[in-house]
């Protein structure tokens, strides 16, 4: 089994996230239609083994940041309300967000570990003049004061 | 009885339920009621002042109670609550 697998080749405790073809190419692209600035959405999916994370749905919002948009994101509440509510129709877990970083590395920053909450992964596109440059997974614990890495893949990763 | 949603990350603090029943006749007597129940949320949710925290949310139906009355907003027992979590950020 896939599961198995996985427990061998990752150690106890570590967190790891897949994101399936489609909800990847429904990220990447909302990342790169909205470059310079940044995107935000919403990933549903799948938990296994009790925190193995499969991605099978993103929703793709709208940026509510009120100024520049080019190094800030916020997700309007209400996109977030309608993702729960899609989540709980179709029997899956918000497992967390998803924003870009124009010109800018994957990495969690300050701001954006202040906004979050825990236990969500976080997935950072950096795009770096027009095209995908890397993607990465973060969670925050749970006071806010720290984020560790998480093991991401995607299709072409 | 009112019907509260719980957030996956918040279900650990709720005996592991998405939804739980509360009374009240007003967002902040359902909370009470949500936090009696289960006293591990009430840090989640309200800061050391007790103020709900700026990074909670809480739509009773479709609409968030800050366009609303707040916490005194009235709860009917049909209603359901949501609590949807602040999420912002940036690469600044
Ligand atoms: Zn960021």
């Amino acid at each position: 089994m896939l599961t198995e697998k996985l427990q061998i080749r990752y150690p106890t405790g570590t967190n790891v996230i897949r994101i399936e073809p489609h909800p990847w190419d429904v990220m990447l692209r909302h990342a790169l239609d909205c470059y310079p600035r940044e995107c935000c959405g919403i990933m549903l999916g799948t938990l296994q083994d009790g925190d193995e994370r499969t991605v099978t749905t993103a929703i793709a919002c709208r940026n509510s940041y009120e100024g520049d948009q080019s190094d800030r994101f916020e997700l309007d509440p209400k996109d977030q309300l309608a993702a729960q509510r899609l989540a709980r129709e179709q029997k899956l877990e918000v497992l967390g967000f998803f924003h870009s970083h124009p010109d800018c590395d994957s990495y969690f920053s300050a701001t954006d570990l202040a906004n979050s909450w825990p236990w969500y992964s976080n997935v950072v596109i950096s795009i770096v003049g027009g095209a995908l440059n890397r993607a990465k997974a973060f969670r925050a614990n749970e006071t806010q004061t720290e984020s560790t890495e998480e093991i991401l893949t995607w299709p072409q990763s | 009885m009112a019907t509260i949603l719980i957030p996956t990350p918040l279900r650990q603090y709720a005996g592991g339920q998405s939804s739980v029943d509360a009374t009240g006749s007003s967002v902040s007597e359902v909370l009470a009621s949500l936090t009696s129940q289960h006293p591990a949320l009430k840090n989640h949710l309200y800061n050391d002042e007790g103020r709900l925290r700026s990074f909670v949310n809480i739509y009773v139906n479709d609409e968030d109670i800050r366009y609303l009355d707040k916490e005194k907003t009235a709860v009917a027992a049909a209603d359901t609550l949501s609590i949807v979590p602040s999420i912002a950020g940036g690469a600044a």
